[in-house]
């Protein structure tokens, strides 16, 4: 019995759903017969409220939101975190910073009335989730790896150091020898450091690892020439709704 | 001119001279053979050639006086020299002096014979061959051999290579320098200071399938193995001794067949490094200049490239993409100075070296386990993994099996991990051996000063720099943490040294006074000692001092009373020895002689919290009280304490108003016991061991401090394991004979340690290694 | 007294949420509304106080699909506020990886999103059985697109190489040689695309309206131009305010826009409309083929229009890939000189044209922004549609007039999730 899987997304760019799909068409069809995918409403017509495993996408950020969340809570076995607004609240947590009604104010002006918001926070703030799988977007190899191993009920191995890891395995040359600084070193692996592969540097998208140092993190920034206020802007950008970034 | 066929050769080996006349007499043509200038100066005078063949070194005139005459008086005479010392200067020399063929030993006879028969045909003017180093190649080149390239044969080699293989090259990549996979010959750049990743990523890639597998009622598993044909050009000696360490680990035992496959078809052509990179200190670590362990290593000399031959394989590279000939003796003098100088410019120029020789290393390791260093050190450890990620001598990896979408098939691939990573000792209950900073930073410095070393007999750290380089925090350098605790464990030593300067220049005893005796029972007696000025002793409960009473000698005697009773000091002393008599005698007033303290005490700071259980048999307690007084004066530092006291007979029983006290006494537990008892006694009777049952202890929380006659505490220790001691807490103070108490003597030797100064206190788990003991 | 009750509850196979709503009774249509439900995310507070050089980074996540248009509006502005030109490398960098969002986001659309209906299926998945070659083929040049993009910018959604200046890192040039190779190979994919579309039975329906796009008299406009409408001729970028006229309606959380008439299109066939003639020849033979003639009136022709565009995409990308390898790739430095000023960036998004406006103080920090995205641009037209086509379509059953109004909103490939995101801001402290 193949278990079936149902995509949600919530306040989100659709980003991480659709590059879910990315895949070989040998992939693809090899993953449609190991599940069921039931409901997938950017591209199934085809709806059903019978499933086993929840893929949600998106934060939190209005309060028609969590009775939503809630239900599918309910209705699935396990709950997938995809992509970085699921797990920790990502970029829609920004707007945190600035009191709800001015938000809306500076939006909306005279029109703020219709609209509602609620502080942004990523899933686990209002039900519990079985697994993460984090990033921005998500990366669809470490979605196949949940799944992978949810069907062979084994632990996914989703890595718990920091991104300086992959870095050095991809023989990159190190982002603060380079004239600029990132984030890397207080932020969890499993991307494969693609960032500073391209050329840039890490923002920090899947968010802190387990225990990070970021008092040394942020010693280490302060010696590269950020200052204490540009230190916290860079942490907000991706992970305001953790301490780090106040 | 005349034609002449006839050859002069002229050499001092006996065996030149025989093996060429050999050939050319063979060959058809008429052979004189001289052995030294002179002589072929007087066969020049009386007779004719067409050639002369001469050595350069010969005794007394040189060759090249052969060449002078022979311009002058026969100019029609060709001439070739031969040497085994070929170098620049001698070569445009002999071409001045009209040679037409300059060539180096080992001379092959058949190229010999065409340039004879070439020249002998020709009637033209002498011709000097314009590429003076047009050597002949030698036939065999052979392991640790050098010699002689310029660039277009490096090119050459490297071209050939590129034709072949896959040829992986140091190039710039962002300013910095990294091994890669090189198109051109252009790319490389040999005279790089260090790689952000060592050359050892070849062997051991980032990641790499080890097999792949089928799942299913009959289970397929099948090995990948890359057997690609590389090869890696500049390779400094620091990563060669690293790829050493390595192929230790993988091939030696238990032999790592993707390693194996991957070492066996590459190619290692190593580099001396010229410009080494400011965090190197492979000097310090004997990884700076190797003579072994490469197929080929080039040093750039300036005026040429000395290629030195390590393998068949580096020796075939050269004779199928060169001609280069041996390097000269200078070549290869000036191949050893060049290394130097770039090393002790680097030294002076970056001060970067050992404080302490590398063979210290696993002994200070070993000593400074619980050194505070690391705790401060790893305060900003990011455990990002940098350090070992880029670090030549790091193996460590993790390997998962992945599965393919079909579930059914899969590959298991290992990839590189770490042990600063926070999960690297995590099981699956999610208990975590090494949970902390500190242990996993020490852990790492072991490994490369210590661990590696003991297992490999190799060197764990091979000095590049390349971790001191890469971490952020500033603090991953083995060298500075190797120095670091060399100096604390220096100052401490030095502290040490000093305490025992300022009391009593280790031979030389300061004598105190008899202030007050006191008998216990017939054979034992309490002696009060006081310093000059009312110096305290600064003694630790546990500790002895030699005592001296002159003219008699001196004896070991522990302290019986606590550094906490004022600045006086107590023995209690059995009459049982020639010093011990002498005391015996002594009246109050008297002066005695007094090394030390001396011995390690117990260990105080261990047993803060616990509950401490005293087991003093006899005289044992004369070393036990003074802990027990401690615990006394210090009662609210310790858990329950509970005294147990064993006497032979009541007669015997000693300090017994201090005993009555300790009976009285609520805040502690005291029992006492007799093996023999006499009318009045109306306590306990039985060996100390049966007041044991008697007592309620919590083993996890009990540490039991056991000092008494050897006999006893075999069975005591018995009673305590029953109990659930742990090994670690159980503490017991060791006699043995001795005579300086500083551990030079030698007669308290227990297997390899000395009583008098790793003890005499001891663990029962320490005990347990040590084989003589108890 | 037949009531007609349609209620589509976000409604599947498009970006983002809405609804269709229709009441009726006797033939006679008291409710009508395609409603936007979408949460806003509220971009700006997210913008407002940014450095420019996180600007671009933040923009990208307004939209999944599209996030190499907004990075590129994005760039585009910021560097029009700091008076910068980019590198001929880097513009034909960035044309390049237009493209290949394009195919992508059109060949997803039009395979995944629309050709269900015409086939008769909910989605894709069960085409896997009875169509497993259409299937394969959609998902191969989707994935070609993909390559494309990850060549160039390291990742195809959430690009990572381009920004603000050029590019963190230059395509290798074997790679280039081999996806041109590969994109070659897909023509006769893209072929076979519009043999399928050729059969597929589009509705007939017809309502002009203004059609408005980015022009320029090099090329088919992506990335540069002025503003072209069909009635009202070319306007400068910096006058877009008074073209899109937003304004706010009570049952969508987008805003929405008009400007000569009730409402505009923008989109693959405002384009074709504006444009067709600068279309490369593959995308013009197509074209023919495929009946697609400019001007087209029919909302339902969108998506062929967008196939065009696939043709035109794939063969300027193969055009530019060889100028770059001709002209030889080559690590460029840039530097920004930060001043305050405003800059507007305009590119034609896959769904039409695209505007961020920005405005940065002398620190490089932003104090004003606003973004008017093409589907905000396209929920009036919508609405107007709908209410031109549910009257002639009333008298059939329920479920057909919901397919049909359905298939109208697919047709225009909304992102809705883009829309309800940007609207004018400012710092007001």
């Amino acid at each position: 019995m193949k278990p079936k899987v149902a995509f949600f997304d919530f306040s989100s760019c659709e980003g991480c759903q659709l590059d879910a799909l990315d895949l070989n068409p040998e992939e693809l069809i090899a993953l449609l017969g190991a599940i069921d995918i039931v409901n997938f409403r950017e591209v199934m017509s085809e709806k059903s409220d019978d499933y086993d495993i929840a893929i949600v996408e998106g934060a939190i950020t209005r309060e028609s939101e969590i009775g939503r969340l809630q239900n599918i809570r309910q209705q699935a076995k396990i709950l997938i975190a995809l992509g970085s607004c699921a797990c920790i609240g990502g970029l829609n947590c920004l707007k945190n910073h600035l009191p709800m009604e001015e938000a809306l104010r500076i939006v909306y002006g005279k029109d703020a009335g219709y609209y509602d918001t609620i502080p942004a926070r990523p899933l686990n703030a209002v039900v519990p989730v079985d697994y993460y799988v984090r990033g921005c977007p998500a990366n669809p190899e470490e979605l196949l790896k949940v799944i992978k191993a949810i069907l062979l009920k084994k632990k996914p191995e989703i890595p718990g150091f920091p991104v300086c890891v992959e870095c050095k395995m991809a023989g990159n040359i190190c982002v603060f020898e380079r004239g600029m600084t990132c984030l890397g070193p207080v932020i969890r692996a499993g991307c494969g450091a693609i960032c500073i592969t391209s050329g840039r540097f890490c923002w920090g998208c899947r968010g802190l690892v387990d225990e990070p140092n970021t008092e040394s993190e942020k010693e280490i920034l302060t010696k590269y020439g950020l200052s204490v206020d540009q230190i916290v802007e860079k942490f907000k950008i991706y992970n305001s709704y953790t301490e780090v970034a106040r | 001119m005349p034609y002449r066929r006839s050859i002069l050769i002229v050499d001092d080996q006996q065996i030149v001279r025989d093996s060429l006349s050999d050939w050319f007499k063979q060959a058809g043509y008429p052979v004189t053979t001289a052995s030294t200038a002179e002589e072929a100066l007087e066969i020049l005078e009386k007779h004719d050639f067409g050639i002369v063949i001469a050595d350069i070194r010969l005794p007394g005139e040189t060759g090249l006086s052969i060449l002078k005459e022979v311009r002058v008086k026969r100019p029609w005479i060709k001439s070739i020299v031969i040497t085994a010392y070929p170098s620049p200067e001698s070569a445009a020399l002999a071409r001045k002096l009209g040679a037409i063929e300059y060539l180096a030993k080992p001379v092959s006879p058949d190229d010999l014979e065409k340039l004879v028969s070439e020249a002998l045909s020709s009637t033209s003017e002498a011709t000097v061959s314009t590429s003076i180093y047009r050597i002949t190649t030698p036939e065999t080149r052979r392991i640790n051999q050098s010699f002689s390239l310029n660039s277009a044969d490096i090119r050459a080699i490297v071209e050939g290579l590129l034709q072949e293989m896959e040829v992986i090259g140091v190039k710039t990549k962002q300013g910095k320098f990294v091994f890669d996979r090189i198109k051109s010959f252009e790319e490389l750049c040999l005279d790089y200071d260090v790689t952000v990743l060592p050359p050892t990523r070849y062997l051991r890639p980032a990641k790499e399938a080890l097999l792949k597998y089928q799942s299913g009622e009959t289970p397929v598993v099948e090995p990948v193995m890359d057997t690609t044909p590389r090869a890696i050009i500049g390779i400094h000696p620091y990563d060669l001794k690293a790829i050493e360490l390595l192929d230790e680990v993988f091939i030696t035992s238990n032999p790592d067949p993707n390693y194996i496959a991957r070492r066996n078809s590459t190619i290692l052509i190593g580099v001396d490094c010229l410009y080494p990179s400011k965090h190197c200190f492979a000097p310090s670590m004997g990884t700076h200049i190797v003579e072994s362990g490469f197929d080929l290593l080039l040093t750039d000399i300036g005026s040429s490239i000395v290629a030195t031959v390590g393998s068949a394989k580096g020796a075939a590279l050269l004779t199928r993409y060169t001609h280069a000939p041996l390097a000269s003796g200078e070549e290869i003098a000036r191949q050893k100075a060049v290394r130097e100088e770039a090393w002790e410019e680097a030294i002076l120029k970056h001060g970067l070296f050992l404080h302490i020789p590398k063979e210290k290393l696993p002994k200070l390791l070993e000593e400074n386990y619980d050194n505070p260093y690391w705790e401060t050190r790893s305060e900003k450890c990011l455990s990002c993994g940098s350090c070992v990620m880029v670090c030549p001598t790091c193996y460590c990896f993790d390997v998962q099996d992945e599965a393919d979408l079909t579930l059914k098939s899969g590959q298991r691939v290992r990839s590189w991990d770490g042990c600063v990573l926070v999960d690297f000792a995590t099981v699956a209950t999610g208990e975590n051996f090494r949970h902390d900073k500190a242990s996993r930073l020490r852990h790492r410095i072991y490994r490369k000063g210590k661990y590696l070393l003991e297992r490999y007999g190799k060197m764990g750290c091979v000095g590049c720099g390349r971790c001191a380089e890469a971490c952020l925090a500033e603090i991953a350098s083995p060298l500075e943490a190797f120095n670091a605790i060399a100096e604390s464990d220096a100052l401490k030593k030095q502290m040490i040294a000093r305490e025992i300067k300022t009391r009593s220049e280790l031979y030389l005893p300061q004598f105190a006074e008899l202030i007050g005796i006191r008998e216990l029972t017939a054979r034992e007696k309490v002696f009060e000692f006081k310093l000059p000025e009312d110096r305290p002793l600064g003694h630790k409960p546990g500790q002895f001092v030699e005592v001296m009473i002159p003219p008699i000698g001196e004896a070991p005697i522990s302290v019986s009373s606590s550094p906490t009773r004022g600045n006086t000091f107590q023995l209690a002393v059995r009459n049982v020895g020639s010093v011990t008599h002498a005391m015996h005698n002594l009246e109050p007033g008297a002066k005695v002689g007094i090394r030390g303290p001396f011995g390690n005490g117990f260990p105080l700071e261990r047993l803060k919290g616990k509950d401490i259980l005293f087991i003093a048999g006899g005289i044992g307690l004369f070393p036990l009280r003074s802990l027990i007084q401690y615990t006394l004066d210090c009662r609210e530092e310790f858990g329950r304490i509970i005294i147990l006291f064993g006497s032979r007979s009541p007669s015997e029983r000693l300090f017994t108003d201090e005993l009555a006290e300790w009976s009285k006494r609520t805040d502690i537990e005291f029992l006492e016991t007799v093996d023999r008892a006499d009318q009045e006694w109306k306590g306990n009777v039985g060996v100390i061991t049966t007041l044991i049952p008697h007592i309620q202890i919590t083993p996890r929380k009990t540490i039991s401090v056991v000092v008494g006659p050897p006999i006893m505490y075999r069975f005591v220790i018995v009673e305590l394991k029953k109990r659930d001691l742990a090994d670690d807490n159980i503490i017991m103070s060791l006699e043995r004979r001795m005579r300086c108490g500083v551990g030079k003597c030698g007669h308290c030797q227990i297997n390899g340690v000395y009583v008098c100064q790793d003890g005499p206190v001891f663990t029962y788990a320490q005990l347990l290694t040590l084989r003589e003991a108890v | 007294m037949t009531e007609v009750k349609v209620n589509v509850h976000y409604l599947t196979r498009v970006e983002g949420h809405g609804n269709i709503v229709l009441n009726a009774s006797n033939g006679k249509i008291e409710e009508l509304r395609w409603e936007v439900t979408e949460s806003p995310r509220l971009f700006e507070a997210m913008l407002l106080g940014r450095h420019y050089s996180d600007v671009s980074q933040i923009a990208s996540r307004i939209c999944g699909i599209c996030s190499i248009a907004h990075s590129t509006a994005s760039i585009q502005a910021t560097e029009a506020a700091f008076n910068f030109r980019p590198s001929e490398q880097t513009v034909l960098l960035r044309r390049l990886l237009y493209d290949a969002e394009l195919l992508e986001s059109h060949i997803l659309h039009v395979y995944f999103l629309v050709a269900p209906d015409y086939l008769g299926t909910g989605s894709v998945f069960p085409l896997i059985e009875t169509h497993k070659d259409v299937v394969v083929r959609a998902i191969r040049l989707k994935k070609l697109a993909y390559r494309l993009a990850e060549i160039i910018a390291g990742r195809k959604t959430h690009p990572i190489a381009l920004m603000a200046g050029g590019f963190a890192r230059i395509p290798e040039t074997g790679d280039l040689k081999n996806i041109r190779q590969e994109i070659v190979e897909a023509f006769p994919e893209l072929e076979a695309t519009a043999e399928l579309l050729k059969n597929f039975k589009i509705p007939e329906f017809t309502r002009e309206t203004e059609y408005i796009a980015l022009k320029n008299d090099r090329e088919y406009a992506f990335l540069s131009g002025q503003i072209a409408s069909s009635d009202a001729g070319l306007s400068p970028l910096d006058n877009y305010l008074n073209i899109t006229n937003e304004f706010c309606v009570p049952h969508s959380t987008a805003k929405y826009t008009r400007n000569k008439r009730e409402s505009y299109m923008v989109g693959a066939l405002a384009r074709f409309n504006l444009n067709s003639e600068q279309l490369l020849p593959r995308a013009k033979k197509a074209a023919v083929e495929l009946g697609l003639n400019a001007p087209c009136h029919n909302p339902f022709m969108i998506p062929v229009a967008q196939l065009v565009e696939c043709f035109h995409a794939a063969e300027e990308a193969v055009d530019i890939i060889d100028a770059l390898l001709s002209r030889g790739l080559r690590e460029e430095s840039f530097e920004i000189k930060v001043k305050a000023g405003r800059g507007i960036g305009a590119v034609e998004a896959p769904r039409g044209i695209l505007f961020h406006d920005y405005t940065y103080n002398d620190g490089g920090i932003i104090i004003k922004a606003n973004c008017v995205i093409p589907t905000n641009q396209n929920h009036n037209n919508i609405q107007k549609d709908m209410e031109a086509l549910a009257p002639a379509i009333i008298n059939k059953p329920e479920d057909e007039i919901s397919q049909t109004l359905e298939m109208l909103v697919r047709a225009y490939d909304p992102c809705i999730s883009c829309s309800t995101h940007v609207l004018k801001a400012r710092i007001t402290k």
